[in-house]
């Protein structure tokens, strides 16, 4: 059978095999939440992949519309990779088809023209970026967004802008405050003080370290108080997650060789505390694989990469004795648990945390946050944030933990939206390490300091 | 005109809810077998019965064609639209409505996904029992629509038999509910409409049987060095006895795909082939079964068995099992998914004709199926770019299909014929049995709007002319043209005839009748004035048959088909009928392999003289049954027993029938193997129809092993409530008896057994290995002990016991006994307004109520007064009918019956049955007036 010439660059169609193993059998369906949301095939990876499929085989246009709005409504959560029976590789499917859309003209909305500048011309620029975020904190800060949101004027006129104010509001720390039990007697753990100290290099990223260094803070003092030697390679750049799922993979590319590079020191573990550059750091070996200089390079850094929960696995330092009564939940964050497949870890490292653990209904659900898919698909998004917003309600927890800054601040900020719920939201590696200060373990440290 | 219906449909959804650019259309080309497109005219997505009522009206008002969609996971082309109809998709229709524990009901919104109900319903320890392989996408609409299997359907049963009724929205618009015939009288529509494959009508909600989930599992893992013993190991497992919740194989290939995927579950690769073997139920024993089921594995030469050792491990081997199909998108870039049934004893066979077909067309072929069942699932794969491979996909296909009706099996088990096998149906059926199968199908849907295409080739025998749509080489406008003109030619003979009344036939010279039926039977058969007719036929075969059905059609004669005459006056009183045909010197065995756990024989055979022909194995039902009772008269009256509660009421065993048709044609339904959806299960139909639609002339069961243990206790009190609330206590246990039925005093006398005829017995039989029947019995005891005022025996040699206890309602003709059926929580409401009326004494009462199932029947005295007899029963149905159940009358004196309808209000799909009786029966032939709906 003679088949159409494609009408696609070769973006999409070296990626046919992947397409082929596709049997159209439908088990992703249900894992799909763009899909549930609103029961329309074309909203499913089966359908996407259908999509695909026929902008590959020369029956549909790539840019047409069906092609490119159900393509840019995935979130790209990958919940379907974890259900396929075939094994087919969607995140890649879906990068690629995003690229596609993105080298053909198509009229677009505002919001992706503003997405494709910020990533152009920001996120490629260390220093513009730095600036950028510099910028958002001070206006974070000085409570400007929250101040305008009780106005209520954002949100009654400019519905999408007042969701981004939230977004950055939801970015402001929210204090644990454990206290010591003295009812529960503690555990003195003392690590093998003869054990040598492993040597471990910290992957900050981009968002992370612009709105939320406090993680990397206690990112660093939990490794250290596990006996970790930790370097921060200064070179680092964005992870290029963000470059990779809007279609920019010219961009993606270019940051991956740069971080590469930036991390080539010796070959200790890249430890990462935000799912979705850990996800991405770890797919660098598929990104490059057509780049003969970087491919091996590519493929052995992606080997090194290991959430900040996967680090410490079994041997996590535990701090007994210390802690609230607060309720606390887990949100798995899609590319921590689809991605990276740390969400198991990330969860065991909380609960060494001795917190009133509650479990989350839907807590391997996407929140509807993917980036930045809240301000460019905001109805879906809102659509999809609600369910997560409600099973959380029912979850009755007053503390949230998720391993991702991205669900981070969606969720913040649409329970202080939308339910008017002071829900503190928290990495687990800050709950952790809130249990070691209460427990005094950092105490030796300030004194070393002191004297 | 198409853009103001899309506008019209927008109107009424809202626009978010309706999808018509063709671009988006393309993803709803095909389902879970892309092999067929057709490109559908609009979809649209409603959210409730009512809205799905109102598309309906529209489309049909335009006259364009429509189809039902879940998730689009069906394998046989089953949901796509053809004529550039309209998909309604119900994917937004999920709503759990209500679960109903104490009833074991569940009430759902069908586009729910079938593990959800599971998963909902688990808190309360009940579960959903079918699961086909894709349950965590597919939907409950799909599943009712293909009458779907699963892994663990060998134990349990497949879809139709966890269906209790539909709510359907029909062709017209008009929203209807359909039933078994037992909460409603009338024909079991709800069982014939489950595996119509969406061509009836469209089910939005449905009522759905939950059962309490086993307390305890054992999964077992045996890996063989070839297929050959491990399909002879799953026949000797099934003649050892055991019912296994599952047995499932995996061959070499599959293993393989399925190791390299996400759901590995430590399968050897150099395994040739694997068996999946599943036992659940009470702890008690189940560990001695498990041990049995891996001795005979071994013995068959398996190279390593293991157990599951927790939950874990068991979900593991079953993902790997359920994610087969899909996993083969790893060894291959096309799949395309066969479903075929042989009988369980021909499987060694099968599979090697199998494989050698795929050798033949150099295809690579893996199998994965319900070796329980002889359900078989071979896995084409091949890569549609490679034009050798694409040419020869479906000559392979064809032969596997070929080669498994050969051995007596049928072309599909569960996924259905859709339009990927339409052109097979002729393999296994006539013309004249399809021709019944569209005429039921126009009984629904007269004007043929609903999914059409599908299942059964119109005339002019297109299969060849169906040429697949895809979106370049869709159907010309012509061809579309000429396919609606040829269907509805087909309609059109389907168009049913004015109703004719038989009464018609004032002249009748007896002594001509007499002649012209000896002339056929000879005069050794025949007798006057006996089984109610003054002509009474009793022919010694199907020709026979049929030649009288000729002859009293030329006559103008209506007929009473008639077994041993036990039920001739039940229902509401005959008219005229001249010729009543019996089958009870038509009586033969006709086939019996014990292996295959099936058997077959005329209609004229004694349930009693079957089950006695049949070694270790029995078909375990226990009708109202004095020991004359024939096969075809159990059938056809459908009447459940006592056990029904434990093994099912006939309609589950029935799988295969010939039947006479009024003009003495002879068609077939069903098949000889237990797992079957090809065409309608036209067994539902005349399974309980009273002898109203056709003359049933040869059967076909599914057995079951005879239990090595049967144990009875007999608990009595002077009153009943203690009872039921025991009966109540047993019933919300972990213990699963066969039979739990409460006797009124007097009505115990019957059974010697029992010690004392002034009081209430409650019955409760425990069946099965005797480690698990002696665990439940001693259970049973110490929970009965919990009211003092019960004393409690146990009965071990228990079998004379139900037999009499069957005999009961055959015995009292002169009296007054009708029967009721409401939900299992109404019982005790049902039986205080029976014993509790006025001007009744509650003492003349006898009474038998099947606490399980919610059944009740009674024997009263009649009295003089008529008209104050009618007047309780009045009020009596009325009580049924507000508690959800209804009431029937089962034998009463002409002058009662006169008065007052035997079976009650037919409900709002009594048009439905009258349409079917016009369509099968349009001469009113046979029993007129016999049946519910004025029928």
């Amino acid at each position: 059978m003679v088949k159409n010439d494609s009408l696609l660059s070769d973006i999409l169609s070296k990626e046919k095999e992947k397409i082929l193993a596709c049997v159209h059998c439908g088990l992703c369906l249900e894992s799909c939440p763009t899909y549930l949301a609103t029961g329309n095939e074309n909203d499913s990876p089966r359908g996407r992949i259908y999509l695909i499929r026929n902008v590959e085989e020369g029956r549909l246009q790539p840019t047409s519309s069906a092609f490119e709005s159900h393509i840019n409504r995935c979130l790209g959560c990958r919940a379907c990779e974890q259900v396929c029976p075939a094994g087919v590789e969607f995140g890649n499917l879906l990068e690629g088809a995003r690229a596609e859309i993105s080298s053909k003209k198509t009229e677009r909305g505002l919001a992706y023209h503003l997405q494709s500048f910020l990533l152009r011309y920001i996120w490629l620029y260390p220093k513009r970026l730095r600036f950028l975020f510099s910028f958002s904190r001070i206006i974070r800060d000085i409570k400007l967004p929250s101040l305008l949101l009780k106005t209520g004027i954002p949100s009654r006129f400019f519905p999408r802008l007042a969701f981004a104010f939230a977004l950055l509001d939801a970015s402001s720390p929210a204090p644990l405050n454990f206290t010591k039990n003295e009812d529960i007697a503690e555990e003195k753990e003392t690590p093998a003080a003869t054990e040598k100290k492993r040597s471990v290099m910290l992957f900050k990223g981009c968002v992370t370290e612009g709105l939320f260094s406090r993680i990397n803070k206690a990112t660093g003092r939990v490794l250290k108080a596990n006996r970790r030697q930790t370097q921060i390679p200064a070179k680092q750049t964005c992870c290029g997650a963000l470059h990779a799922h809007s279609g920019d993979l010219e961009g993606a590319k270019t940051l991956a060789r740069r971080n590469i590079e930036a991390f080539a020191a010796d070959d200790s573990p890249i430890i990462t505390n935000a799912g979705g550059c850990g996800a991405m750091l770890c797919n660098y070996g598929h990104l490059l694989a057509e780049d003969a200089e970087y491919d091996a390079r590519a493929k052995s850094f992606s080997a090194r990469v290991r959430d900040i929960s996967q680090e410490l696995p079994n041997e996590v330092i535990q701090a007994n004795g210390c802690g609230n009564s607060d309720a606390v939940t887990y949100d798995s964050s899609c590319h921590l648990l689809y991605g990276q497949h740390a969400a198991g870890d990330s969860l065991q490292m909380l609960l060494s945390a001795n917190v009133n653990y509650v479990p989350l209904n839907g807590s391997d659900v996407c929140c509807g946050g993917a980036g930045i898919y809240n301000l460019l698909e905001p109805e879906l998004s809102s659509k999809i944030l609600g369910e997560k917003l409600d099973n959380i309600k029912n979850s009755g927890a007053k503390v949230l933990a998720t391993g991702n800054p991205g669900c981070h601040m969606q969720i913040r900020a649409g329970m202080n939206l939308f339910e008017n719920s002071d829900l503190k939201v928290c990495h687990p590696v800050e709950i952790l390490d809130e249990s070691y200060r209460c427990a005094g373990r950092y105490d030796n440290d300030k004194a070393k300091v002191k004297s | 005109m198409a853009d103001q219906i899309i506008q019209q449909l927008k109107k009424i959804l809202g626009s978010d809810a309706v999808v018509c650019d063709d671009d988006e259309l393309l993803v709803y080309e095909c389902d879970g077998l892309p092999q067929h497109k057709l490109l559908p005219r609009a979809v649209v997505f409603p959210n409730s019965t009512e809205e799905v009522s109102e598309i309906v009206r529209i489309l049909s008002a335009a006259k364009i064609p429509f189809t039902a969609r879940g998730a689009g996971t069906g394998v046989s082309g089953g949901a796509l639209a053809k004529d550039r109809g309209v998909i309604i998709e119900l994917a937004r229709m999920r709503r759990l409505l209500r679960i109903d524990t104490e009833n074991r009901i569940a009430v759902v919104q069908t586009g729910l996904i079938n593990s959800h109900l599971s998963k909902a319903a688990a808190p309360f320890n009940l579960y959903y029992a079918p699961d086909p392989s894709s349950q965590t996408a597919c939907t409950i609409g799909g599943n009712i629509a293909e009458n779907a299997g699963g892994s663990h359907c060998l134990k349990y049963g497949v879809t139709v038999d966890h269906v209790i009724a539909a709510r359907v929205v029909l062709s017209d618009g008009r929203i209807v509910d359909l039933d078994a015939g037992t909460l409603t009288p009338g024909y079991d529509l709800v069982g014939v409409f489950v595996g119509s494959e969406g061509t009836f009508g469209i089910a939005t909600e449905a009522t759905l049987r939950l059962l309490p989930t086993p307390p305890a599992v054992r999964t077992i893992l045996a890996e063989f060095p070839d297929v050959n013993n491990a399909s002879r190991a799953v026949s000797a497992i099934i003649a050892a006895g055991l019912v296994p919740a599952a047995l499932e194989m995996i061959d070499a290939a599959t293993i393989r795909a399925v190791e390299a995927s996400v759901f590995a579950a430590g399968l050897p690769a150099d395994a040739e082939a694997a068996l999946i073997i599943e036992l659940d139920g009470l702890e008690a024993g189940l560990d001695s079964e498990a041990t049995h089921a891996e001795t005979i594995c071994r013995e068959h030469g398996a190279r390593e068995v293991r157990r599951a050792v927790d939950e874990k491990e068991r979900e593991k081997i079953w993902k790997a099992r359920k994610g087969a199909f899909g996993a083969m998108g790893r060894i291959s870039p096309d799949v395309m998914i066969q479903d075929a049934v042989v009988p369980r004893s021909k499987l060694p066979k099968a599979l090697a004709a199998i494989y050698q077909i795929a050798d033949k067309y150099n295809l690579e072929v893996a199998n994965v199926f319900h070796a329980g069942d002889g359900n078989l699932h071979p896995l084409l794969c091949y890569d549609s770019r490679d034009e050798y491979q694409l040419a020869h996909i479906k000559d392979a296909g064809r032969e596997i299909m070929e080669t498994c009706v050969e051995a007596g099996g049928s072309i599909t088990g569960e996924h259905g014929v859709g339009l990927d096998k339409i052109e097979y149906l002729p393999l296994i059926f006539s013309d004249d049995d399809m021709e019944t199968m569209l005429r039921v199908r126009a009984a629904f849907d007269p004007i043929g709007l609903c999914n059409p295409g599908k299942i059964i080739p119109l005339r002019r025998g297109c299969g060849e002319k169906r040429v697949i749509a895809t979106k370049e080489s869709g159907l010309s406008e012509k061809a579309i043209a000429d396919e609606k003109a040829d269907a509805a030619k087909s309609y059109a003979v389907m168009t049913p005839p004015d109703k004719k009344s038989s009464s018609g036939i004032p002249v009748f010279d007896s002594e001509k009748a007499r002649a012209s039926v000896a002339k056929i039977i000879g005069e050794e058969n025949v007798r006057a004035n006996a089984l109610g007719c003054p002509l009474a036929a009793f022919p010694t075969s199907v020709e026979e048959i049929s030649e009288l059905l000729r002859l009293a059609e030329r006559e103008n004669w209506a007929v009473i088909p008639a077994g041993s005459g036990t039920w001739l006056d039940a229902g509401n009183p005959v008219g005229n009928a001249v010729l009543s045909i019996s089958t009870s010197r038509h009586k033969n065995l006709i086939e019996y392999e014990p292996a295959d756990l099936v058997v077959t024989a005329e209609a004229g055979m004694k349930l009693s003289e079957l089950n006695a022909n049949l070694d270790s194995q029995w078909l375990p039902i226990d009708p109202p049954d004095d020991g004359r009772a024939t096969l075809g008269g159990v059938a056809a009256t459908g009447m459940p027993g006592a056990q029904a509660f434990g093994y099912g009421a006939p309609r589950h065993h029935v799988i295969g029938m010939r039947v006479a048709l009024a003009d003495g044609r002879i068609v077939k339904a069903g098949g000889r193997v237990v797992k079957n959806v090809a065409g309608y299960d036209l067994c539902k139909l005349f399974t309980g129809s009273y002898g109203t639609l056709g003359m049933i002339v040869e059967l076909t069961f599914k057995l079951r092993p005879r239990p090595l243990a049967e144990i009875t206790i007999a608990a009595q009190s002077s009153d009943y409530i203690s009872l039921i609330q025991a009966a109540r206590m047993i019933l919300s246990s972990e213990l699963l008896p066969v039979a739990v039925e409460l006797l009124s005093p007097g009505n115990s006398v019957k059974s010697d057994l029992i010690t004392s005829n002034e009081r209430h017995t409650l019955l409760i039989r425990f069946a099965g290995a005797d480690e698990t029947v002696s665990y439940q019995v001693k259970r049973a005891v110490a929970l009965i002990e919990n009211f003092r005022q019960i004393a409690a025996a146990t009965i071990s040699d228990d079998a004379g016991l139900w037999s009499e206890l069957a005999t009961i309602p055959v015995q009292n003709s002169n009296k007054l006994i009708w029967r009721s059926v409401v939900p299992r929580s109404k019982m005790d409401t049902m039986l205080d307004a029976a014993t509790k009326r006025s001007g009744n004494g509650a003492a003349s009462l006898l009474w038998q109520a099947s606490i399980g199932d919610g059944r009740l029947r009674v024997e009263e005295e009649m009295t003089d007064d008529i008209l104050e007899k009618i007047k309780s029963l009045e009020e009596l149905r009325r009580a049924a009918n507000s508690l959800g159940g209804n009431l029937v009358i089962e034998n009463a004196p002409l002058i009662l019956k006169e008065n007052f309808d035997s079976w009650g209000d037919a409900g709002n799909a009594a048009e439905i049955m009258r349409n079917i009786k016009a369509q099968m029966d349009s001469e009113n032939r046979f029993s007129p007036g016999r049946f519910a709906a004025g029928i």
